[in-house]
């Protein structure tokens, strides 16, 4: 095979078939005169529409009119356009390659360069959904199925992609946004133009410096630095409502990795209480995406590894959350709950391996002498640490469920109960209480405050050689039901009448 | 290490792997820094730092000496296997010098433990837990936490039946919840 030159954003996958069908496709569209003609009119059709719907807007502004009719209908064809034919189109030619470079259909479109910005908008969006940075990371760890030259290319440029570039990039526009004092001023109610600094005051600055905030999150939690993860987001204030938390998409990968870290950081009431808010901000935003693009694909696969972790989460920490969120859990994960309850270490590793972010090395592999899974081994590492926790708290399950059957009870007969000799089961119950005491966020900004708490149903202490139990026992909620079943009814009463 | 603890947790993700922002450094492992920053996130129990460090720490590594012993000492502690830490920090007393007042710490971390759990406990048992074969150790805690200790050997932690109570929690039914059922009803 003849040398290429790959760009930052190559698109080999790892996989060795997909990556010639890729290769083949590639070397294709180098030349522009393959581009299918369903493809140029369809660029034609969207620049011409664009163009038009810019023209009619300066004119009625110049006319000072408000927005007529004819530009409703041609936003109503761009959304169309943008959220349809776009997507056929490229479910259909570009399946596993790119669109043609912007400056190959520059002529069809006349050379505009407000549409080609646009047009470039949408050939990277749908770049960064195929493939990513972690892709890349990976593809770099896979080398067992590389040739020579890509390993002596890798090897000869390791800033590709390398962590420390991707952390220089991300740190460099939170310092040029000047994003956190921002958000400091923001949050204490003034006004974050006065600090926001020649760059920081435009939005696009604004707007990169806060996304770049969650892009160090999600690059710290991918190395395995959940505290550091957390910090970066210090001055946000993850339950307010702000103009910068608008992008449902961002929200709910926030979400996902600070509840994430969360649950490595052991803060399973917090992990509990930030998963089961973002999963009701799904729940009711659901019929907003459209189901086609990718950015649904993506939301419906976080939902559902936030529902694992979630079902992990309160294995480890039982208590009570909004119930048609537990409904959904148990539809889910009932039968997987029980057995992690019973102590089922597999289950456990099955769902962290679905649930969890696809981990990243910081090192680059020596390609020499590297051996065929090394791309596994950051996952690995986490796992292991995620499994040895499981197993220090094996016990804990059965002795909650018997602390619940008594009262007092001498703490030898009771160890005896659980088969354990009365020392074993001492240490045990100083166990229970030293993992049911985490660090809980009960006010301030920073997602990192906190203080320890204990909310265990089941509570106990020991006395002398005794043990006293306390069971939170909670009544179910009758009235709560009948009155969201009377106003389902009061909805059904309505419809029929008008009928 | 000089730093303060908050500027080490800061830091801690750089200092393990050797990652610095400014420069573009190949990652280097330095088995005597981390040891003694297994050894400080171990001085901040119950705080989860060191659970947090051994993500960071890749599988060859843990296994060196004495990352692996301090591991082991530290999975020792987070189970609660106070008599056991106690014996195997005598088999692996060089690991901790330079960590000043380590087993201080260790101890603070176990009160805390032994003050969640227990009403009453007996001095022997208090003394196992503390690593303290020549009851030395034990006097001192008590007067730390103003613990006392009654005629029969049984020292008094803190009143744990005041907060440790039955809880019932009975469903609230506010009136806007039902006003509007009302006003549609006959």
């Amino acid at each position: 095979t003849r040398y290429r030159i790959i760009h930052d954003y190559d698109l080999h996958t790892g996989d060795p078939k997909a990556d010639l069908a890729y290769e083949r496709q590639y070397e294709h569209q180098q030349t522009y005169h393959v581009i299918p003609e369903v493809i140029k009119n369809f660029l034609q059709y969207f620049h011409k529409t664009i163009s038009d719907l810019i023209d009619q807007k300066v004119y009625e502004l110049q006319a000072n009119r408000v927005s007529s009719e004819s530009i409703e209908q041609k936003i109503y064809e761009i959304q169309d356009v943008y959220e349809n034919s776009w997507n056929k189109l490229t479910d259909r030619f570009f399946k596993t390659s790119p669109w043609p470079e912007a400056e190959a259909i520059a002529t069809l479109v006349g050379n505009d360069a407000v549409f080609l910005i646009l047009y470039k908008e949408l050939y990277y969006r749908h770049i960064y959904a195929k493939v990513s940075f972690q892709s890349f990371s990976q593809y770099r760890c896979k080398t067992a199925k590389k040739s020579e030259e890509e390993i002596e290319f890798l090897r000869s440029n390791p800033k590709i992609w390398n962590v420390h570039s991707v952390l220089n990039v991300l740190h460099s526009l939170v310092d040029k946004s000047n994003i956190n004092r921002q958000l400091e001023v923001y949050t204490s109610g003034g006004d974050p133009e006065s600090v926001a600094g020649e760059y920081g005051r435009h939005s696009l600055y604004k707007m990169l410096g806060y996304f770049s905030l969650v892009g160090l999150l999600r690059l710290h939690s991918l190395l395995g630095d959940y505290y550091q993860a957390i910090k970066v987001l210090e001055n946000i204030e993850l339950n307010k409502k702000s103009m910068y938390s608008r992008v449902p998409e961002c929200q709910i990968s926030t979400y996902y990795y600070v509840g994430f870290a969360y649950l490595m950081m052991r803060r399973y009431q917090d992990a509990i209480r930030v998963f089961a808010n973002i999963l009701l901000y799904i729940q009711r935003t659901r019929n907003m995406f459209q189901r086609s693009t990718y950015k649904y694909e993506m939301i419906n696969k976080q939902n559902e590894q936030m529902h694992g972790l979630l079902a992990i989460a309160l294995t480890m920490y039982p208590m009570r959350i909004d119930e048609s969120i537990h409904t959904q859990l148990r539809e889910k994960y009932g039968d997987k709950m029980l057995r992690m309850q019973k102590g089922d270490l597999q289950v456990f590793e099955e769902l962290f391996s679905f649930a969890c972010p696809k981990f990243l090395s910081p090192v680059v592999p020596n390609y020499d002498n590297v051996h065929p899974n090394y791309h596994k081994e950051p996952f690995q590492q986490q796992l292991k640490v995620f499994a040895e926790e499981v197993q220090q708290q094996a016990q804990l399950s059965t002795i909650r469920s018997f602390l619940k059957l008594y009262t007092t009870m001498p703490v030898a007969k009771l160890a005896g109960f659980l088969d354990m000799s009365e020392q074993e089961f001492r240490i045990q119950l100083l166990v229970f209480k030293h993992k049911m005491k985490n660090l809980v966020w009960t006010s301030g900004i920073s997602a990192l405050d906190g203080e320890f708490q204990s909310a265990s149903e089941v509570d106990f202490y020991i006395d002398k050689d005794m043990i006293h139990i306390a069971d939170t026992k909670v009544a179910r909620r009758y009235g709560d039901f009948f009155i969201r079943q009377i106003h389902k009814f009061e909805e059904v009463k309505k419809i029929k009448l008008k009928w | 290490m000089t730093m303060t603890f908050e500027q080490m947790r800061a830091n801690v993700g750089k200092l393990l792997r050797g990652i610095d922002r400014y420069q573009f450094n190949p990652a280097y492992f330095q088995t005597s820094v981390t040891s003694q920053i297994l050894l400080k996130a171990l001085t901040n129990l119950p705080h989860t730092d060191f659970t947090l460090c051994k993500c960071m720490i890749d599988q060859p590594h843990q296994e060196e000496r004495p990352i692996r012993q301090i591991l082991y000492l530290g999975n020792l502690l987070e189970t609660c296997h106070f008599q056991s830490f106690w014996t195997t920090l005598e088999e692996n007393r060089e690991f901790i010098d330079g960590i000043t007042g380590f087993e201080d710490s260790v101890r603070k971390f176990i009160c805390h433990v032994v003050g969640i759990t227990y009403q009453t406990i007996e001095h022997r048992l208090l003394a196992e837990m503390l690593g303290d074969p020549l009851d030395t150790q034990v006097k001192v805690w008590m007067n730390k936490y103003g613990w006392v200790e009654n005629e029969e050997g049984q020292i008094f932690i803190y009143n744990q039946e005041e907060s440790v109570k039955p809880k019932n929690i009975v469903e609230k039914i506010d009136f806007e919840s039902v006003s509007s059922i009302m006003a549609t009803s006959q």
